[in-house]
């Protein structure tokens, strides 16, 4: 099938490293203000983009580790998804090396089963809409790929949450 | 690549996926394996809608929409509800891998078009008797592996 061969380092490193440019393979117009050579930092609408994500999964990340320890029974069908938003905070915040780590809301989540799974479930509609969001807001369009592949993780995982399928 | 050619790529790709759940519908008794029946047929509908769409998207690009080919050389399946399954989880595994081509070569409303239909073809699978992936579509980001 015709999808485009990256490496891990060309595509985030060139999402954030030649936005400009990527963003000449879109419908609009490229910016006559881009660099050839690929050297133009990122745009800060890209970078505040990937850090607001980040954020975001930092949050869902710590209501899922709160459900897993209010009911830890829960711990082995979350430990998926916490794997998953943690390989993908993980390379998104490699892309943004200088910014701030961010630190979780507190989460509460109730100690029983039902209620517990019901705050993950909220969180990760969330979480669903800022990757959307970001996907759709991205100038670059090897940044907007990346955010889709989380977006349909994220939607996996929260399908398999919801028929008690664990991967 | 242009927005017009991934969207071109997406829709020779599409007519290919009618084109294999229409075969692999015909080999699925309705009676004996009714979820699967169920599942192949909701796809399948899926899937003509989404072509129908790029169709339309590619004329509005200003494009001339490919068409399908009278046949396409698919590998055999087999029998069996699940060699059937497998072969179905197949496609969508590889519609999400196009679509999210389409995602990074375009923006605005084809952008959003294609991240939904990118998260129903990866939701889907779980249908399919896939599992939830890390980086679906875009396996080379796996550090794992």
């Amino acid at each position: 099938m015709p999808g485009r061969p990256l490496s891990r380092r060309t595509t985030l490193g060139s999402a954030l490293a030649a936005p400009l440019v990527l963003a000449a393979c879109d419908i609009d117009p490229p910016s006559p203000d881009a660099d050839p050579s690929g050297a133009t930092p990122p745009p800060p609408e890209d970078s505040e983009l990937v850090a607001t994500v980040v954020a975001a999964l930092v949050d869902a990340e710590a209501v899922l580790v709160a459900a897993g320890t209010a009911v830890p029974a829960l711990y082995a069908r979350l430990e998926p998804l916490i794997a998953a938003h943690a390989a993908h905070r993980e390379l998104l915040a490699g892309a943004i090396p200088d910014a701030e780590q961010p630190t979780a809301s507190p989460a509460t989540v109730p100690p029983v089963a039902a209620g517990a799974l019901r705050a993950v479930r909220r969180s990760e509609q969330q979480l669903l809409r800022t990757l959307r969001d970001g996907c759709l807001g991205a100038a670059s369009g090897d940044l907007a790929r990346v955010l889709a592949s989380m977006a349909a993780s994220t939607s996996q995982h929260a399908a398999a949450l919801t028929a008690g399928v664990t991967s | 690549m242009t927005v017009l050619d991934a969207l071109q790529t997406t829709l020779a790709d599409e007519h290919a996926a009618l084109y294999a759940y229409g075969v692999l519908g015909a080999r699925t008794s309705q009676a004996a394996a009714p979820l699967l029946y169920d599942a192949l047929t909701t796809a399948y509908r899926r899937h003509r809608s989404r072509r129908d769409q790029l169709r339309a998207m590619v004329t509005d690009a200003g494009g001339e929409p490919v068409a399908a080919a009278a046949a396409y050389d698919l590998d055999d399946p087999g029998q069996g509800v699940e060699r059937i399954k497998a072969a179905a989880l197949a496609l969508e595994v590889d519609g999400v891998e196009t679509l999210l081509a389409l995602v990074a070569q375009s923006s605005g409303t084809v952008r959003a078009w294609a991240l939904t239909e990118t998260t129903w073809s990866a939701t889907w699978q779980l249908e399919l008797g896939g599992e939830p992936q890390t980086w679906p579509g875009a396996p080379e980001l796996d550090r794992s592996t």
